[in-house]
């Protein structure tokens, strides 16, 4: 946040705020901004999502692919990350000043989406160890103003959650190889199961307590950042109540900034991250299936003569 | 992939032999096995809580002769090469930097990893550790005394046997010790692997392996690498990777805090060794001038009572 | 004292010492450094060596492969030779793509393998058109203080000469592949090239050849790296190579020969005497 200047009394105002859970904007410590969450924006894609935070903006795309599973784990499927950062997003980028960061959010991206136990990658399997999906999630950073890595690790559950897998009609083995009939009814496709993907809480520290989504006077205070991956609530995504309560595991733990941490305070920056992201998670799957619930209603029917 | 005009390409399709032995694909069930005997203890023989010792002969200062500070730390098959240079202006900035900059660059040989080539351009993993590396140096070193200035620090793993990023800091901190980079403190890092409901201290590859492979169940795993300030108790930088819960992370920080502890005491005798070896060398030099100077000046007065004598 | 000296005035500081018939480092003009070999110090590779000349450190690894062989060379296998001069060995290299000086270096060393015939790359073939054997050998400077070929291709021969290939089966009808790393037979190594580096010198129209320069040597000679690189291989010339400094004066040139055909000698024991330590240990 280039060319903010704080007093060293407003400074030491917002550590105050924040010592007693009340910040300058009348939000508690673990209170994200509200956002807005759009999913189904672009239509040659296989899911996208789009997630403006305050002034961060954010377009994800996901594309399909078939690609030969890798030899040593024949029956998992793949996913990729690549974030842009548009040279628009802010100053700072032109050129190739968002390199360093592009990197750095698809490195913890990829790193929070290892685990099976946050993203299965068996289910992107279509014939072991000949074929497999190939997920690619493009990341676009429009606008950038600050908290960048929750918003993209929102707006990647929700693209992927969007994202729609072609059935497999048919497969025809010929010699070694395996040939594919995919079924082109866009309707006709199934869902990925994305309940436990990860969601990425930056927890900012100010004085000795941390805070979610810092604006950008509370970054100016803050010398170093945790960022925890929580991998998500599968039963607040699907329908059913019935499935039980999972995740709340830390999938990933990174800090961002140059200072340091005491121990304390970092074991109490996670436990504050997973309650943070337990309601991030929460409100995003209501969100989500309300959402699916609308385009349901919308799914065209077939009429005609050649039904 | 473009071609690499800059360097001798073998042929595109090489692979490895080891994918044709029968060993090659193991199952999780039987790697996990692997790594403990039936008393508990793990393959090299030490004891799961067991760090692997960074003891006087395993690890030293000044080993490039070129660098201004050298370091070379050697954990059993884990072996890496550090070196730090000499400040230099920061290339390719318009704006003053009020600070320092540390420039880190962490390289695999190609030979390094058991189970595959590494590949000579940076890959991904390379990429990650120079940044985890940098984090982790950042806050120890006084930066605000060499403003618009950056310091190199080249780490080189000539052999990867697990806990790579945590002997890479710990080399990193007698290096740049040995190059008199002012710190306000020691910098130490450990690793631990997660593995159900075991704790691999100091984790070999393998065991980091099986640690970052997912279970079928829902069990931890994963490996978490931390670096802390000991004197100041300030962590200033950790990694985790893989998935785990609260319980398993604050255990893990907790042992991982001590076993950083205890490696300061061995890097502080590293540097009091250095420095007086280096001091000791530095005397001997002047005894050996100062004799051949009191040589030199006898041999003075003899011929200027030769000159005036004739 | 002498540091100072060193630095404010680098030409007349060596020009005091080469006038006193002595190098910087107390060697005399034809004086090379201890060598110091290690094999197989890295597991991770399928051979490896160690070598310290003075303080140039050269790590060499090779890794196996198995590919198709060229269509045109079916009965070839491969040995790929690398160089890799990082830039924590010396502060005149930067990180990023090869520089000049290490792709000449690696041209140079792999020139001399395939000159000298020490591999013949037809032992590499499994299956003639159907599977070879790829050799990744890298070599690594770790310390660069001059007389980079020469530790480079000391450490290269070492390892070539401990490696042994897994045995490989290849079902022609299936196209199956296994192999066997319990039963390994040895490459099979023909002759031992040994490279001397010299960096020349002219002082008041006398030519020095200095044997095995140092780093501080090589730059005060003008040159990027050794100024006559002279190869042997079992007493015969395999390479001569002379990089810009001055004249060589045939009488200069008749020295270096002279000191180039010992070296490889000595160079030739040290590595016997290594492997055979290596071959006598217990536990390999």
């Amino acid at each position: 946040m280039a060319g903010l200047l704080l007093s060293p009394t407003e400074k030491v105002f917002i550590v105050h705020g924040v010592q007693e859970d009340y910040r300058s904007d009348g939000r508690s410590n673990i209170d994200y901004r509200p956002m807005e969450l759009e999913t189904d924006v672009v239509s040659h894609a296989s899911g996208s999502a789009r997630l403006r935070l305050a002034n961060t903006d954010i377009l994800v795309g996901v594309k399909t692919e078939i690609d030969v599973p890798s030899p040593e784990n024949p029956d998992l499927g793949k996913i990729e990350f690549f974030v842009d950062c548009s040279a628009n997003a802010t100053p700072e980028f032109e050129g190739r000043g968002g390199e360093q960061l592009a990197i750095g959010i698809s490195n913890l991206m990829q790193r929070a989406y290892h685990s099976s136990q946050a993203f299965n990658l068996k289910q992107l399997c279509i014939f072991e160890s000949k074929q497999c999906w190939k997920l690619y999630v493009d990341i676009l950073i429009l606008e950038c103003g600050g908290n960048l890595c929750d918003a993209v690790s929102l707006a990647v559950k929700a693209a992927l959650f969007n994202t729609r897998i072609p059935f497999v009609k048919a497969a025809l083995m010929d010699g070694g190889n395996v040939d594919l009939q995919l079924s082109d009814d866009p309707y006709d496709s199934k869902l990925l199961d994305v309940g436990s993907a990860p969601l990425q809480v930056t927890l900012c520290k100010i004085g000795d307590k941390c805070v979610v989504d810092p604006s950008a006077e509370e970054e100016s205070c803050s010398v170093i950042s945790v960022i925890v991956g929580i991998t998500g609530n599968s039963s607040c995504f699907s329908e059913d109540n019935s499935s039980p309560d999972t995740g709340g595991k830390f999938t990933t733990i990174d800090m961002n900034g140059p200072g340091s941490v005491a121990p304390k305070t970092l074991k109490d920056a996670i436990n504050q991250g997973r309650v943070a992201a337990k309601l991030l998670d929460k409100s995003l799957g209501e969100a989500l299936l309300r959402e699916r619930q609308e385009s349901v209603k919308l799914k065209k029917y077939s009429y005609g003569f050649l039904k | 992939m473009p071609l690499d005009y800059r360097r001798f390409n073998g042929p595109e399709d090489s692979v490895s032999y080891k994918r044709f032995t029968k060993d090659y694909l193991k199952s999780y069930d039987e790697l996990y096995k692997e790594l403990l005997d039936d008393n508990g203890v793990r393959k090299d023989g030490r004891a799961l809580s067991e760090a692997r010792s960074m003891c006087m002969f395993f690890a030293r200062t000044d080993m490039v002769s070129q660098a201004k500070g050298s370091a070379y730390v050697e954990l059993r098959k884990t072996k890496v090469v550090c070196s730090v240079f000499d400040p230099r202006e920061i290339p390719h900035q318009n704006e003053f930097s009020q600070l320092g900059q540390i420039f880190c660059e962490v390289k695999f040989a190609p030979f390094s990893c058991p189970r595959r080539r590494r590949p000579h351009a940076p890959d991904a993993e390379e990429k990650a550790l120079s940044v985890a590396l940098r984090k982790a140096l950042e806050p120890t070193v006084c930066r605000h005394l060499f403003p618009n200035y950056q310091v190199d620090v080249f780490i080189y793993i000539l052999e990867h046997d697990g806990a790579c990023l945590s002997a890479a800091i710990n080399a990193a901190g007698l290096a740049l010790a040995d190059a008199a980079v002012p710190m306000y403190d020691i910098v130490t890092a450990c690793s631990v692997a997660i593995v159900g409901d075991r704790l691999f201290v100091d984790p070999t590859e393998a065991e980091e392996h099986v640690a970052t492979i997912s279970p079928e169940t829902n069990s931890n795993h994963g490996v978490i690498t931390m670096s802390m300030l000991s004197e100041l108790k300030q962590i200033s930088d950790f990694t985790l990777i893989g998935s785990m819960d609260t319980e398993c992370v604050n255990t893990a920080m907790d042992i991982l805090e001590k076993e950083c502890e205890t490696l300061v005491p061995q890097i502080q005798k590293i540097l009091v060794t250095n420095v007086v070896k280096s001091f000791e060398q530095r005397q001997r030099l002047e005894e050996e001038a100062n004799d051949r100077e009191q040589a030199l000046n006898i041999k003075m007065e003899e011929w200027r009572k030769l000159l005036n004598a004739g | 004292m002498t540091d100072i000296y060193k630095l404010i005035h680098p030409v007349k500081y060596f020009n005091d010492y080469v006038s006193r018939q002595v190098r910087p480092d107390g060697r005399e003009f034809h004086e090379q450094r201890n060598i110091k070999l290690n094999v197989n110090s890295i597991k991770s590779a399928d051979a490896s060596a160690v070598v310290k000349c003075g303080n140039t450190t050269v790590v060499c690894g090779i890794k196996l492969e198995l590919a198709t062989p060229k269509a045109e060379e079916p009965d070839l296998g491969f040995v790929v030779t690398n160089i890799e001069l990082p830039p924590l060995c010396s502060s005149k290299y930067r990180p990023g793509p090869p520089s000049d000086n290490a792709q000449v270096t690696s041209n140079l060393v792999s020139d001399i393998i395939i000159n000298s015939k020490c591999i013949d790359l037809k032992d590499l073939c499994i299956a003639s058109d159907k599977l070879a054997w790829v050799l990744y050998c890298d070599m690594v400077c770790m310390d660069n203080d001059g007389g980079l070929v020469d530790a480079c291709l000391i450490a290269l021969m070492a390892s070539l000469k401990t490696l042994s290939l897994p045995t490989v089966t290849y079902d022609s009808e299936t196209e199956e592949i296994t192999v066997d790393t319990s039963v390994t037979t040895k490459l099979n190594v023909h002759g031992l090239p040994v490279a001397t580096s010299f960096a020349m010198y002219t002082q008041e129209q006398r030519n020095i050849i200095l044997a095995d320069p140092s780093s501080y040597e090589e730059d005060m000679c003008g040159g990027l790296g050794a100024n006559l690189i002279i190869c042997y291989n079992k007493g015969f010339i395999c390479g001569s190579q002379k990089f810009g400094g001055s004249n060589l004066t045939t009488e200069c040139e008749r020295k270096a020969h002279k000191i180039a055909k010992g070296r490889a000698q000595i160079v030739e024991e040290v590595i016997n005497v290594c492997l055979k330590n290596y071959q006598n240990e217990p536990n390999q």
